[in-house]
């Protein structure tokens, strides 16, 4: 049994699971893939088993425009995961993705202390990382959009 | 049909809360039912129903089952909840449903662990932002409570102007409150300078602001019929109304950030107790965060929309206020006993019995929040007839 926090959460890494293998996989094609329902349209983020409006199991994707804004967000000063303790201060951030759901999400590439609640914001892809069972996958991560 | 007045509290058993070294979490979990037992005037032999919540920090798929070996009981109803921290409030009133239907008579609720000394809150702390696929926002470095309620901080405090001083005036009033109480873990006085002093854990939250670490401690309610309470040692906090509302989407829902469930569960419990907000002279709680307060003070109608930071500046939640809360200290400074403490409190100000008891208090509501904004449980505690 593991008994450090470390331990425990032995990499921090996303888990790749039958439900969202199509949006970890877009990913790798550097595409944000958002959850569309073929019954009734609901569009959805995160990905899940089942439409959350209807219940609908027929679920298809759209690739998102990489647009969005700043809903809410936090500056951590003090990570509790070990993994990210060197990285602090560092920006949480909810992202109104222009197709309407919301993500979470770091919002980089600017001082923590400019990020602001409706800013707009553009998608780049992090480096390749994989699960703990070898699937490979990329974060989807924003920063400030030009102009 | 309304469970209203039907059923009552009729013992309140809780440990020391704390460090507890050397003490096990059945110990702690064993202590307080039986103080709740001895409390309420009653013997083992009276007990026919179990209600457990799993330890945080030691989750195990059969406690109620446990305990109550260890207990040595033979139960008409058995129960096991979790539901984060709407547990204690929920189990209550699942208890109370027990007792009204006549599954049982007499039911113990509690809760305990020595998540302080003993094992401490990993698991809970490592899954925190898991399984939330396929975000898994852990990779993002998202883990921990704080991380998870200031996003729907910040957007709450941006869209109504809510000030760092309103944030930090109800971790004031709990700890005034605290400092009366010789039970809490910190009685010093805290002033608002102080307070805007505090480092951030993660903006707009500082340290001062979310729940201590955890704690050790048990706290066990006993729950009967109004009929029955009524005859026994103490008087009973007669369960008047209760509510337990969820709205599962977290924070992918845009509402949830300003707003919790706890709208829905809270008219329930007015609506079957046909109490009004006014109605109520002192409030429990579930002060994890203090931006969770003044969220919850709207939903429950003591103040409009936007309004509960004012209202909390002005002084409104210590003792003397127009709503005094969390008497006990609450979260923010007696203990982390996941709203159980907020509970038992509740109770105590029923009887007269809180350190900081408010005069006449005859109607008192407990709130209970788990899972970040999820599920929500509300408990309308009153004298009852005379
Ligand atoms: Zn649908």
């Amino acid at each position: 049994m593991p008994h450090t926090l470390t331990e425990l959460v032995a990499g921090a890494a996303p888990i790749v699971v039958e439900e969202t293998r199509g949006y970890w996989e877009g990913t790798l094609a550097e595409e944000l893939r958002v959850q569309t329902c073929n019954e009734c349209g609901n569009v959805q983020m995160p990905w899940g088993p089942c439409c959350t409006r209807c219940l609908s199991q027929d679920l298809g994707s759209i690739v998102a425009s990489g647009r969005g804004r700043v809903f809410s967000f936090t500056v951590v000063r003090q990570a509790i995961h070990p993994n990210f303790s060197a990285q602090v201060p560092y920006v949480i951030a909810d992202i109104e993705l222009e197709e309407g759901p919301i993500m979470t999400s770091n919002v980089t590439d600017c001082p923590v202390e400019d990020v602001r609640i409706g800013m707009p914001v553009q998608l780049w892809f992090d480096n390749e990382m994989e699960d703990a069972f070898h699937t490979k996958l990329r974060l989807p991560k924003f920063r400030p959009a030009k102009g | 049909m309304s469970i209203s007045g039907k059923t009552a509290i009729a013992g309140v058993g809780v440990t020391a809360f704390g460090k507890l070294p050397g003490r096990s979490a059945w110990s702690l979990q064993t202590e307080a039912v039986k103080r709740a037992i001895d409390d309420a005037g009653l013997t083992k032999a009276d007990i026919d129903g179990l209600l457990t919540a799993p330890p945080l920090a030691e989750p195990l798929l059969l406690h109620a089952e446990q305990l109550g070996g260890k207990l040595g009981l033979r139960t008409n109803y058995l129960s096991q909840k979790f539901i984060g921290g709407a547990t204690a409030v929920a189990l209550v009133a699942e208890a109370a449903l027990a007792v009204e239907a006549g599954l049982c008579e007499v039911a113990v609720c509690v809760y305990g662990e020595n998540a302080k000394t003993g094992l401490p809150m990993l698991f809970g702390r490592a899954q925190m932002g898991r399984g939330q696929a396929p975000s898994d926002d852990i990779a993002y470095g998202l883990a921990g409570g704080p991380i998870m309620e200031a996003r729907a901080a910040k957007r709450y405090m941006n869209e109504f102007g809510v000030t760092e001083e309103m944030l930090g005036s109800v971790a004031v009033a709990f700890r005034e409150h605290a400092s009366r109480n010789p039970g809490a873990t910190y009685r010093d006085p805290l002033t608002i300078e102080q307070y805007l002093q505090n480092r951030y854990v993660s903006e707009p939250l500082r340290v001062l602001d979310c729940t201590i670490g955890a704690s050790d401690g048990a706290v066990a309610v006993v729950v009967t019929s109004s009929e029955r309470a009524r005859d026994l040692a103490k008087p009973p906090a007669v369960i008047a109304g209760a509510g337990v509302a969820a709205n599962l989407q977290g924070l992918s829902d845009p509402d949830h950030y300003t707003s919790y469930p706890g709208a829905r569960s809270a008219a329930t419990a007015y609506r079957m107790a046909g109490l009004e907000p006014e109605d109520v002279d002192v409030a429990q709680f579930y002060d994890c965060f203090t931006s969770t307060v003044l969220i919850t003070m709207e939903d429950y109608g003591f103040c409009k929309r936007g309004e509960a930071g004012p209202f909390a500046l002005e002084g409104n939640l210590k003792r003397g206020g127009a709503l005094p809360s969390n008497t006990s200290g609450g979260m923010l400074s007696e203990a982390n006993l996941v709203g159980w403490n907020v509970l038992a409190e509740g109770v105590r100000q029923i009887r007269g019995e809180s350190t900081s008891q408010v005069d006449d208090a005859e109607v008192c509501v407990v709130a209970g929040q788990g899972g970040f904004h999820a599920a929500h449980a509300t408990l309308l505690l009153t004298k009852g007839a005379a």
